[in-house]
């Protein structure tokens, strides 16, 4: 790994770091949500100043250089997260829908009962 | 002084009825209120033919969502304290009147600990609360020694903070951050029952991530969080 891209990791990866736990702070995220980047981020970190990792991973699986391993390795991780979010995106739309049904749905019993007063 | 039982209830259809008609016969000074939890038995319909005082929630939002209803009602009726309830009886009743004296002594939070005055059995399934009492004894120089705990009661201003914020869950991770933030927090010896009926939530997967999560969140989110100005809250007026 050369020592640039070493240096880019370490600097996004702190950056990263340093971002998401100010948006924590601010309430902004989820704390359940921040540590899977909390994590990828350490990771990053330790990945970029410990270069022999990728190196040794690429030896076990026969990959030429350690810059395919990452390929790799940040392509399958992002494909799992993105997954997982579709899941929550999809949860989330039932949610939505299940409680303006139900709002609408309880309102319309509201009215049905002023009516019957008056 | 006023206390809000407040009693989670995801699919307790077998213990809602035992635990809630014991705080109803033999607890009349205290109010409570059951948060269904969108429960895909018939929690819900149990506790309407009873009569219980029920928030019932159309979707299920989890422990956290459904605890931060409870404290939200508490905000609105102006108790003066809440207490975290489970619904599948594994909290005692008759600690509620010490908690809460203890937290009328000026506490912000009071937890029922299975360890104060009892040592901590070396087993499996106290490794994850030993690991949790070493992350918050780290970070925050406290011991907890109970710190999975879920029996505790919460005073006003923490019922105003708990109510409104978006990351402060009923979980030690929060207990962590509370006393960075300056809240004083106190543990009296309970004891706790097995849960009777009905499963348990956590397998030991489930456990073990939990686990990693709170340790994350313990040693390296809650420590770069800015802390909550306590004194700045101040409860607002009745009516």
């Amino acid at each position: 790994m050369s020592d640039t891209l070493r240096i880019v990791l370490i600097v996004a990866s702190v950056l990263c770091l340093l971002y998401m736990l100010r948006k924590i702070s601010q309430s902004k995220v989820r704390i359940d949500d921040a540590i899977f980047w909390i994590v990828g981020s350490f990771v990053l970190v330790i990945i970029s100043i410990f270069p022999q990792i990728p190196s040794w991973c690429c030896d076990l699986l026969g990959i030429q250089t350690p810059v395919n391993f990452l390929f790799l390795f940040m392509i399958f991780i992002l494909l799992v997260k993105l997954f997982y979010m579709t899941i929550r995106v999809s949860q989330l739309e039932s949610k939505v829908k299940e409680l303006s049904q139900r709002y609408a749905l309880d309102h319309m019993d509201e009215k049905e009962e002023e009516t019957d007063e008056t | 002084m006023k206390l809000l039982i407040i009693i989670p209830a995801y699919n307790e259809r077998e213990n809602i009825e035992r635990v809630v008609d014991n705080l109803i016969q033999n607890y009349p000074q205290f109010s409570y209120v059951v948060v269904n939890d969108g429960s895909k038995d018939d929690t819900a319909a149990i506790c309407r033919k009873r009569g219980y005082n029920l928030i019932d929630l159309p979707v299920n939002l989890g422990l956290a969502g459904g605890f931060q209803a409870g404290m939200l009602y508490a905000e609105k009726h102006g108790f003066d304290y809440a207490i975290q309830y489970d619904a599948d009886g594994q909290h005692r009743a008759e600690f509620i009147e010490p908690m809460l004296n203890e937290c009328e002594k000026g506490f912000d939070i009071v937890i029922g600990s299975r360890f104060v005055s009892k040592k901590k059995p070396l087993s499996m399934r106290m490794l994850g609360s030993r690991m949790l009492s070493a992350a918050i004894r780290l970070t925050t120089f406290r011991k907890i020694k109970d710190p999975t705990s879920g029996m505790r009661v919460y005073n006003r201003r923490m019922i105003r903070l708990f109510a409104h914020h978006t990351n402060l869950s009923p979980e030690p991770d929060s207990v962590a951050y509370m006393i960075k933030s300056g809240a004083k927090v106190s543990e009296v010896q309970v004891e706790m029952d097995e849960r009777i009926a009905g499963v348990s939530y956590l397998n030991i997967p489930r456990s073990m991530f939990y686990m990693l999560r709170m340790v994350i969140s313990i040693l390296f989110i809650q420590v770069f969080r800015s802390p909550v100005r306590l004194k700045d809250i101040r409860p607002e007026e009745k009516g």
